[in-house]
Formats: structure tokens, C-alpha cells, sequence
């Protein structure tokens, strides 16, 4: 596993144990060979299928898994991201907000995503959300990058959903175990030209550089304390300083963290999603923070409007709001008399 | 001892399924129940299969049921035909009379469709007297079980059995409970269709059913009536008797003036179905009821109403001064819908009222109905102005195209600028049809630029219906037209001279990709010379593009341009190819980018297949 060419890149780490090594390995591209023909070709079936909101079978979720393994084992705890980038929001399973998003943002590959997490539970179609997801990062590792959430975890999936959808759906738990494994191996944060520090809950106050993320073992369930359980599990709070956060985990962090953790760092902007917001974006900490939210009618009863961030070559942000998708077969009458009144 | 476990392999698995605890896989099993069948042969089906199933039937759980009435309805062969179905029908029997509806209909389905199967000789053997035990029952759902197995029935026995029939079906529609009179009401319909040759006796005891119905004091029964009319209405109709016009007619106005919105919303609902059938004279006696009705106090009413304008505006239209009547007594009424508080109503009659314009002609449609559309178009509620704009065209063939356009310039305008984006996306895709009938001119001034704001939405989906509708402009308008006002506006290259003011800032990579897709789209429906002097030098200055998406979008428009130039038949097109555009996709083969990389040797290979072929 050891690498000359690595050293420098590793010379400010401690303790580097062997899953560090090896996400941070991935910054060699060379390592990583291009993806063969067929797989291509079977990759873009498996798109198209999945793009009608059909699930794969259980051998082809195997397949995928094990290719998503290889790509994403290589990304980064604070994976590198070039503009122009979309950034996006909690998905949670709704796969027709998901094909609506595309609808808004342009579809991928042509135009470049990022996304910060929360692809399953609550929405009816977690399982189709992320096979198609985790196909188009290995399809088109370049141009989509998928962070990890805090329900992309065996803990919280049992609760709220994807757990139940993966029996319903293949009659046993086999896909939700590989999606759970595979979980462990997405990348943390995304720093997006040094300027923009992408992860999906907020800071932890054990991470004052990002150069402290590159250091955390990151292949592993998400902890129930501790830096990476923070990263997902935070939230911006109006209060300076660090609070308890009434979610159980994770921290509350004030304007003053934000700001002193954007200057150590010298970034822009902290983008992060996690949190329900109507208007799909909302500024927190004089716009040091940003979160996006990009499932529109959360559990389909919220209400709320969706959004994603579009930055471009010269970093000038535009947010682009969107409704829910009007599904097909579904009345688009407001009100409609059940037959039982009739 | 081995074959004799073979055997009983298939029941044995059946039974041991049945009695799983989870009802999922019950219900599972008892899917299979025809398979099992299927593989123990007729004889054994009968002996072994049918008696478990008949205690089956007794002990389990509704959902069970529910798949066990379902595929005994096609159980007829696979008993070995119809003589031997008793047992069949026996184990229906118990279903049909079930608490739950889901099993009882189901079980009445399947019974109906043995019925179907049955000699006559059985059907009166077995089915009548069933019926008949039914109908007596002392139970309410035994009553309501026999309402729905009459239509089996009643078309094929004897003409005193039938009048019989009649006499109990009767009893059931004035039965005391209102769950039978419901069952009765709404199973008569069919039965209506079904009576062949009746007596006029007959008709009398139905008449009288129906006006039963009528003054039923439920309305969950009454609102039933409405469709009993409908078919009395179409068997009188087919035997051209008109001679109880009247008196349907007084029902129909009974129905349209009740109390209970439910039956003046199904009255409503059915008002097509209900006016096809009278004359000239009950028509315009209906135009009234028909007004009230646009007027009434429920909005799901008026919204039904709404929905049979065409239909009902149609009949009238055939009567003596039929059309002064709709002008004069329902475009007013029309008018005061498109401003109804209720926006369900709204979008309802935006949906519907363009196909007045074809009844009412040329003069009426501009003088009543376009200021209805106006309004409409300007509706807050999307769904109201999409409902006019997608039915737009029969306007259209009705007034012309320059007046509708005239008058509606201003709406679209406003439209094409609207928040909603799926507003927009439905002016854009109403705009190559708008074209192709106002000219050149006309379009150049008036619409143009519309077209071409519609390119820098925000959103992806716009942007993408704004290409495509220029690609549609171009096949309309041509080459010429497409390199003066579309290519010499949209694609410049950094070496042509630029002096104008309204220049592109391509230094957004959306905007490079929107006019690479521009280019993508039109270079197949324009001149080659055009292609080769306008549309190549800005593609060939994006290879160099910094953003790797831009320089993969290059790599396939070559291959869209090697594929048109294929099938230019340009002595200079191959040159091209081979000149010009191999060399550059050689050079993004070994691009830093892995995607461009990808579609460069995609491209490559496709060219090289193109040769192939013209080889």
C-alpha cells in the first residue's frame, strides 16, 4: 500500500491508519484505471432503466456496489471539486423531485453535480433515488459527486424507511445491506476550489482546519460522537459559540464559529443541507453559511419550495428554486371528491 | 411410498402455505391456486382441491378471500367445463355473501363470468334458484349479493321467469335497507342493457323502479337514478320510442333541482349523456336547468357542468335557433366561470370552452368567446392558462391565426415571462405553430426575440424547449433566415469581427453550452455552406474550451456533423471530416478529462463506421 509519491501529501497526518492511506492515495488518478467498455454499456442500461424509476435487480445492485466500491474507496474525506458545480440538498427517496431537479439544473454529465447527502428514507422511492445516484457517480466519476448524509447509515435507515423499502421491494434485506456498506466508503466534505466547504451537517468543535477531516477514518458506520457524526449531524445556530443540539447528536455552532472556521481555512462559504427550509436555500451567519435543501413538498405534506445552488467558473452563485414534479397518472385538480362521498 | 408423495406434492405444498402465519404469503399461495390446479387435473381438482377450498373459504383471513373469489371465476376448465362447476359456485356462495365488499365483488364478478359459461339447462338448474335464495335472503348481504348476479341472467330465460325477475329485483330496489336499494340501483344499468325483447310490461315494472329511485329518501341512492336514466333513456331511443319524453324529462329537471348537491352533481356529470337522448323540443327546455346549474352554490358541480359545455352546446347547436340561445343564455354564464372563486372550476372550464369556438363560427368566437379567453389566459392560476393555451388550435381553424394572434400577442407575451416554468415550456412549444401561419415578417418583429430571451432561462428544461423550438423555426423559415437572424447572432468565433452592441458574454459556461446545443440541434436542417462558414468556427474555438463539459459537448456535435455531412453529398464534406475534425478529436482523445477522452473515441469510431458505410 505504501507510496513514495504519497509522502508529502501524507507527511502532515499522525496516526495514519491503513483507510486513511488509502483515501488519500485517490488523489493519484492513476491509480484508478478508466472504466472498461462493457461496464459502460451496462452502466448506461442500468441508467435508463433506473431513469424510469424502475429498481435493478438484486444481482446488478451486487454489481454496482462492488464498482462503486473501487471508485468512491479512492475519493477523499474532503473530496477536491471543480467549478462550474450544482450544488444540492437532501433528496430523501423522492425520485421524481430528483428527475425534476435535472429538469432545472440540465442533466448529467453535461452539467456537474454535487451532492450533500440524505439520498434515502421518508420518500417512497429511496431505493430507486440512490441506484441512480450511486450509477451516475460511477458512470461519471468526474462529473458527480455524492457526500454522505446522516441517514446514509444502518442505524437510521432501519428507522425512517429505506430499510422497510429494500424488503418491501426485493423481499429480503440483502440490497439494504450492500447500500449500507457502501455507505461507509462516500466521501465526508467536498471542498469546492478551496473555497467552498461542502459537507451535509455542520462543524464539530474537534475541527478547527480541513486538514483535521483529511485525517479522520472516515470507512466506517457513522459514530454516534465525535468529529465525523458532528460533520453530519450539526446544525447553524443564531446563538454564538458551540450548543447541545436537540437532534441528540452533533453540535449547534454560532456565527463565530462559522466565521473563525472560514478565515483559519480561507474559504467563502460553508454550504450544507440537513435542515428542512421553505424557501429551498437560506443564509445563516451573515451568508458565511448556506443550506440547500432540494426535496420540494418534504414527505410530499411539507410544503416547501426546493433548491440547488449553481456556481460558476467565476464563482458567482445563482439558486434555482423548483416546485414538486407533477407525476404522471396523478390528478392535477387541487380538489378532488373521493367516490365515497358520491 | 415416493409416488404417492409425488402426487400429493402440489396440495400438500398449497395447504402447508395456507396455514402460514403471515397472511402476505396466504395471499401469495392462493395466487397459485390455479397452477395447482392446473397440475392435478380436472378429476382431482374436484375430489381433493374444491373441498379444501370450500374450507378455506370458511376460515381465513379477507385479503385470503379476495384472491380465492377472484380466480375461481376462471375455474370452468380447469374443473373440466361447465357441468362440473357446482362446487365451484358452492364456495363462491359463501364468499359472496361476505361482510367485506372487496371479497362479495369479487365473487360476483366470478359468479357472472360462470354464469356466462353455463347451458341453459344448469343456469336454471343451479343460477335461478341461487338467485332466487339470494333475493329472499334474511340478511342483508345475501340482498345485496343477488342485486349484482341479475344481469347475468335475466337476458337468457323465458319471458314469465323474466317478469318474475323483474317483480323481485323490484322488491330489492324498495328494500328497508338503504345498502340493498344502493346494491339494486346500481347494478340496474347493466341490467337495462342487457333486456332484450322486453315486454312493455316490463318496461312498466322498470319505470316504476326508477321512480322509486327518484323519490328514494336516500341520496346516496337517489343520485344512482341519474344513470338509471341514462340507460332507459338509450334503449328508448334504440326502439324509437319518445313517447315517455315528457315524463323522463320531469325526472331529469327533479334531479337537476334536488336538494342533495351529490345528485345535482351527477346529473351534472352525466349532462351529455342525459341531453343526447331527448328531441328538439326537451332540449331547449333543458338550456335553463342546464344555466342553473353553471350557477349552482357547489363548485364541484360547476365544474362538472363545466366539462359537458361542448357536448351540450353541440346538441343545441342543431335545434331552430339553437346558436342565438347559447350566445344569449350560456356564453354570459361562461364568462362569470372564468372568474369563479373556485380554481378547479376555472381550469375545468378553460379546458373545455375553446370547443365552443367551432360551434359558435367565425363572428361569435371574436366577438364572445375571445374576451372569455383573454381573461382566462390571464387567470392567476397556471393550470387555467395552460388549459386554454393547449387547446388553442381548434380557435385557430375557427378565426385564423393573425386575429387570434392579434388579440393574443399581449397574453403570450406576458405568459412567456411568467414564474412558473412549465407555463413557459407550454408558449414555447405553442410557438412553431404560431410561426408557420404569421410569416416571416410578422414573426421577425414580433416573436423573435422572445425566442431567443427563452435561451438564458435560468432553468435547464426552458433552455432545452427554446433550442428545439429553434431548430423548428428553421425548418419553417430556412437556412437563409437561420444564418441572418439566428447564427450570425448566437454563434460568433473569437477571429469574427465584432461591432454590435447586443454581443454575447460567453464567459458563462451555461451560456457556451446553450449555444453549443443550438449548433448540436441546427446543424442537420442547415445549408451546408452555412454549416461549414458560420457554425464551424465557433465550435472548432470551444475544443480549447477551459470547462471539460463544453470540450465533451464538441466531441459528439463532430459526430452530428460528420453524420449530416455524410448525407450532404458535398464533393468538399469528406475533406472536411478528415482535414479538419479528425485531427481535433485525435487531439481530445488525449484530453486531461476522462468523459471527454470517452465521447472524443466514441465519435472517432462513429466516423469511422460512416466511412465504412459509404464504402
Amino acid at each position: 500500500m505504501e507510496d513514495v509519491s504519497e509522502s508529502q501529501q501524507l507527511s502532515h497526518t499522525f496516526g495514519n491508519d491503513e483507510s486513511t492511506n488509502s483515501a488519500n492515495q485517490g488523489s493519484s488518478s492513476s491509480i484508478r484505471q478508466e472504466t472498461p467498455a462493457a461496464s459502460i454499456d451496462k452502466l448506461d442500461q442500468w441508467i435508463e432503466k433506473l431513469a424510469k424509476c424502475e429498481p435493478l435487480s438484486e444481482g446488478d445492485v451486487k454489481q454496482l456496489c462492488d464498482m462503486a466500491i473501487e471508485v468512491l474507496q479512492f475519493e477523499e474525506n474532503v473530496q477536491p471539486v471543480h467549478v462550474p458545480v450544482t450544488i444540492c440538498g437532501d433528496v430523501h427517496g423522492q425520485f421524481h423531485d430528483l428527475m425534476e431537479l435535472f429538469q432545472i439544473g440540465g442533466p448529467c454529465p453535461d452539467t456537474n453535480y454535487l451532492f450533500m447527502g440524505d439520498y434515502v428514507d421518508r420518500g417512497y422511492y429511496s431505493v430507486e433515488t440512490v441506484s441512480y445516484l450511486v450509477c451516475m457517480k460511477v458512470r461519471f466519476p468526474n462529473r458527480i459527486t455524492i457526500l454522505r448524509g446522516n441517514h446514509e447509515s444502518r442505524q437510521i435507515t432501519q428507522v425512517y424507511g429505506f430499510y422497510d423499502e429494500c424488503l418491501r421491494k426485493y423481499g429480503s434485506a440483502t440490497v439494504w445491506k450492500l447500500f449500507t456498506d457502501l455507505f461507509d466508503y462516500f466521501p465526508i466534505t467536498a471542498l469546492v476550489d478551496n473555497k467552498i466547504f461542502c459537507l451535509h451537517g455542520g462543524l464539530s468543535p474537534m475541527i478547527e482546519t480541513i486538514d483535521q477531516v483529511r485525517e479522520l477514518n472516515r470507512i466506517q458506520e457513522v459514530p454516534h460522537e465525535g468529529p465525523m457524526c458532528d460533520l453530519l449531524w450539526s446544525d447553524p445556530d443564531d446563538r454564538g459559540g458551540w450548543g447541545i443540539s436537540p437532534r441528540g447528536a452533533g453540535f449547534t455552532f454560532g456565527q463565530d464559529i462559522s466565521e473563525q472556521f472560514n478565515h483559519t481555512n480561507d474559504l467563502s462559504l460553508i454550504a450544507r443541507a440537513h435542515q428542512l427550509v421553505m424557501e429551498g436555500y437560506s443564509w445563516s451567519h451573515q451568508e458565511s453559511v448556506v443550506t440547500i435543501f432540494s426535496a420540494p413538498n418534504y414527505c410530499y405534506r411539507c410544503g416547501n419550495q426546493a433548491a440547488i445552488m449553481e456556481v460558476d467558473e467565476q464563482h458567482n452563485r445563482q439558486f434555482l428554486q423548483y416546485d414538486p414534479s407533477i407525476r404522471p397518472g396523478e390528478p392535477t385538480v387541487t380538489r378532488k371528491t373521493p367516490d365515497y362521498f358520491l | 411410498m415416493d409416488n404417492f408423495n409425488d402426487d400429493l406434492y402440489p396440495l400438500a405444498l398449497l395447504m402447508d402455505e395456507l396455514k402460514h402465519d403471515d397472511v402476505a404469503n396466504r395471499v401469495q399461495a392462493m395466487r397459485k391456486v390455479d397452477t395447482i390446479a392446473m397440475a392435478l387435473g380436472p378429476e382431482r381438482t374436484v375430489n381433493e382441491l374444491l373441498p379444501f377450498l370450500h374450507d378455506v373459504a370458511q376460515d381465513d383471513e379477507e385479503e385470503v378471500f379476495a384472491e380465492l373469489g377472484t380466480k375461481l371465476g376462471s375455474f370452468v376448465p380447469l374443473v373440466g367445463g361447465h357441468q362440473h362447476c357446482e362446487p365451484v359456485i358452492q364456495i363462491l356462495l359463501i364468499l359472496v355473501s361476505m361482510e367485506e365488499p372487496i371479497v362479495r365483488d369479487k365473487a360476483i364478478v366470478s359468479l357472472n363470468l360462470i354464469a356466462d359459461e353455463l347451458n341453459d339447462e344448469e343456469l336454471h338448474g343451479i343460477f335461478l334458484p341461487m338467485v332466487s335464495t339470494l333475493s329472499l335472503g334474511n340478511w342483508f348481504l345475501k340482498k345485496v349479493a343477488a342485486c349484482g348476479l341479475f344481469k347475468s341472467i335475466i337476458r337468457r330465460v323465458n319471458e314469465e321467469t323474466r317478469h318474475e325477475l323483474l317483480q323481485t329485483y323490484l322488491k330489492l330496489l324498495t328494500d328497508d335497507s338503504p345498502m340493498v336499494r344502493r346494491a339494486a340501483a346500481s347494478n340496474l344499468p347493466a341490467i337495462i342493457e342487457k333486456l332484450d325483447g322486453a315486454l312493455p310490461a316490463d318496461w312498466d315494472v322498470i319505470l316504476a323502479m326508477f321512480h322509486h329511485l327518484v323519490l328514494d329518501d336516500q341520496d346516496s341512492v337517489k343520485f344512482l337514478s341519474v344513470d338509471v336514466l341514462v340507460a332507459i333513456l338509450a334503449r328508448f331511443r334504440e326502439l324509437g320510442d319518445d313517447s315517455h319524453n315528457s315524463q323522463f324529462l320531469a325526472s331529469v329537471l327533479a334531479l337537476i333541482g334536488d336538494a342533495s348537491w351529490r345528485v345535482r352533481y351527477t346529473a351534472a356529470d352525466r349532462f351529455g349523456k342525459l341531453a343526447t337522448n331527448f328531441g328538439d323540443a326537451e332540449l331547449a327546455k333543458l338550456v335553463d336547468p342546464f344555466v342553473s346549474l353553471m350557477k349552482d352554490n357547489e363548485g364541484e358541480v360547476r365544474k362538472a357542468i363545466a366539462r359537458q359545455l361542448p357536448d351540450f352546446c353541440e346538441y343545441l347547436a342543431n335545434i331552430p335557433d339553437g346558436r342565438s340561445i347559447i350566445v344569449e343564455k350560456i356564453v354570459p354564464v361562461v364568462a362569470e366561470l372564468a372568474e369563479d372563486p373556485h380554481e378547479a372550476v376555472r381550469a375545468a372550464a378553460a379546458s373545455k370552452v375553446t370547443g365552443l369556438a367551432p360551434i359558435l363560427g367565425k363572428e361569435a368566437t371574436i366577438e364572445q368567446l375571445l374576451p372569455i379567453f383573454l381573461v382566462m389566459l390571464k387567470d392567476e392560476f397556471p393550470e387555467v392558462r395552460l388549459n386554454v393555451i393547449s387547446s388553442l388550435s381548434v380557435v385557430n381553424s375557427t378565426i385564423g391565426v393573425s386575429l387570434l394572434s392579434t388579440h393574443l400577442l399581449p397574453a403570450i407575451t406576458e405568459l412567456a415571462q411568467d414564474s412558473k416554468w412549465r407555463v413557459r415550456l407550454a408558449i414555447i412549444e405553442y410557438i412553431p405553430k404560431l410561426a408557420d401561419q404569421l410569416g416571416v415578417s410578422f414573426f421577425n418583429s414580433e416573436l423573435l426575440s422572445l425566442c431567443m430571451l427563452w435561451l438564458w432561462d435560468p432553468v435547464f428544461a426552458i433552455r432545452d424547449a427554446a433550442v428545439n423550438n429553434l431548430k423548428e423555426l428553421i425548418v419553417i423559415f430556412g437556412s437563409e433566415w437561420a444564418n441572418r437572424e439566428i447564427i450570425s447572432r448566437l454563434l460568433h468565433s473569437p477571429e469574427s469581427s465584432q461591432d454590435d452592441q447586443d454581443q454575447i458574454d460567453y464567459s458563462n459556461f451555461v451560456i457556451r453550452l446553450t449555444c453549443l446545443f443550438t449548433a448540436t440541434k441546427i446543424i442537420p436542417v442547415v445549408d451546408f455552406d452555412i454549416v461549414v462558414s458560420s457554425i464551424l468556427p465557433f465550435v472548432n474555438h470551444l475544443v480549447n474550451d477551459s470547462v471539460p463539459n463544453i470540450r465533451f459537448n464538441v466531441a459528439k456535435l463532430y459526430l452530428v456533423l460528420a453524420e449530416t455531412f455524410a448525407n450532404s453529398g458535398q464533393p468538399n464534406a469528406s475533406s472536411i471530416v478528415s482535414n479538419d475534425i479528425l485531427p481535433k478529436l485525435e487531439k481530445l482523445q488525449s484530453d486531461e478529462d476522462v468523459d471527454v477522452r470517452f465521447y472524443a473515441s466514441r465519435s472517432i469510431q462513429g466516423i469511422e463506421n460512416l466511412a465504412l458505410k459509404a464504402n
